[in-house]
């Protein structure tokens, strides 16, 4: 069994956006010449997401509309106080649980080289507090 | 043409890379933590919250802290890469010639105006022999000062060189000096207040966050420590816009001050009027 991990940047763009990276995690499946095994895609963030939906803009809007009613930003959050770890207030508890409310990560498998996906399905990088550089990790396990 | 009159490029990647002392300055002097982030993120962050353009701070520190927050030339360099930084400079208040730095800043460099934070700088800012020369050097180059007041996240910065009233000697005595009292003198907003319905010379910026989400605490600051009236009415061409970034994105304080209730009138005087009066761009 083989291993390829690669890490990837991403620059947003807006406050809440819904990047599709299918493309980018395809690129890695294909450099990493595994042929049947399984992808992990997982953000390296914790106010960021991993998630799966139809590649159209409105269920784009839709999903980031739903997670901001869920987690408001404006909440009376625990997280609403100064941290040291970061040397400044972290009052970003709606990125965090909107994070947690659309997963870090996916996993699809892979056979003769390719993503094994429904025809509709597009892979995103969910940016909850941007604009920022984000990380995201693909890793292909198989043979 | 809208401002943010407060912000410290000290998480900028790049140039962490190309001076890699920037990273303990940043983490172990200026106190933020979080991962640098290319310059664009800081461009991004101005251009999604309806900005135009950002005064970018450094702090002088060599004496106390055996460093500076950002040169005076890393901050021309920057301004160099993009035309909507509008750079300061700082100069350390312990040096005998700081007035010439002060001079060369900002006839060579082309900066606009001085920062200095007594807490970190540690000097009492009506301290006469000491400060008094480099502003009378200020007021003849005609540039504005802002002053860190109030509250510090910083951990060596003592609060007792950042009360706001110690201002009111330098606002008297140099009346044709801008002087712009950061952070509302948190928490001495009243006094700050006072001094700035006093003397025609003493502006505030809104870079303040201590406690709560930005929208919350300036909410307490400009609607329950004061009537939004008094900013409404008597201080409305006193405030600058201010974020603090990165302590606080620029979004959320644009956001916190669109959501206090003041009309736009006096938004657009926070955002865009005001902070070019202290510039002398207008």
């Amino acid at each position: 069994m083989e291993i390829f991990l690669k890490r990837l940047a991403v620059q947003t763009h807006r406050d809440k956006e819904l990047l599709d990276i299918t493309d980018q995690v395809e690129q890695v499946i294909k450099e990493s010449r595994i042929k049947r095994g399984l992808v992990l895609v997982l953000t390296m963030h914790t106010s960021s997401g991993i998630i799966v939906t139809e590649g159209l803009p409105c269920i784009e809007k839709d999903i980031l509309n739903h997670f901001t009613k869920l987690a408001p930003k404006d909440g009376d959050y625990y997280h609403n106080r100064f941290l040291d770890i970061d040397g400044r207030l972290g009052f970003n508890a709606d990125a965090h649980l909107q994070s947690v409310l659309g997963g870090i990560f996916v996993i699809f498998p892979i056979l003769n080289g390719q993503l094994v996906k429904g025809s509709r399905q597009r892979i995103y990088f969910a940016e909850y507090d941007g604009p920022l550089e984000r990380e995201y990790c693909v890793q292909v396990i198989g043979e | 043409m809208k401002i943010d009159f407060h912000t410290h490029p000290v998480l900028v990647r790049e140039m962490w890379e190309k001076y890699p002392e920037l990273e303990h300055v940043a983490r172990d002097i200026f106190f933020i933590r979080n991962r640098p982030q290319p310059l664009e993120t800081f461009i991004l962050e101005l251009t999604i919250s309806g900005l135009d353009r950002a005064v970018l701070l450094p702090i002088d520190a060599t004496t106390t802290r055996g460093c500076t927050i950002y040169s005076n030339q890393q901050i021309a360099e920057l301004c160099q890469k993009d035309p909507r930084f509008i750079g300061f400079c700082s100069v350390d208040p312990h040096n005998p010639d700081a007035p010439v730095v002060l001079e060369q800043a900002v006839k060579e460099l082309k900066l606009r105006g001085l920062k200095l934070s007594p807490p970190t700088q540690e000097f009492f800012p009506n301290d006469r022999r000491l400060v008094y020369p480099l502003y009378e050097k200020a007021e003849k180059l005609g540039i504005p000062v802002i002053f860190h007041a109030g509250m510090s996240w910083e951990p060596r910065a003592r609060l007792k060189y950042a009360h706001p009233l110690l201002l009111e000697d330098v606002a008297a005595d140099f009346p044709d000096l801008r002087i712009v009292i950061a952070h509302f003198g948190w928490p001495w907003v009243l006094d700050t207040i006072a001094l700035a319905l006093k003397y025609h010379n003493i502006y505030i910026d809104t870079a303040c966050l201590y406690f709560g989400n930005p929208k919350h605490f300036l909410s307490f600051v400009m609607k329950e420590q004061i009537p939004l009236s008094v900013i409404e009415k008597s201080l409305r061409e006193k405030i600058v816009f201010g974020s603090n970034y990165p302590r606080v994105e620029i979004k959320n304080m644009v956001y916190a001050i669109s959501q206090l209730g003041l009309s736009s009138e006096c938004l657009e005087l926070i955002f865009s009027y005001n902070p070019q009066k202290v510039l002398g761009e207008v």
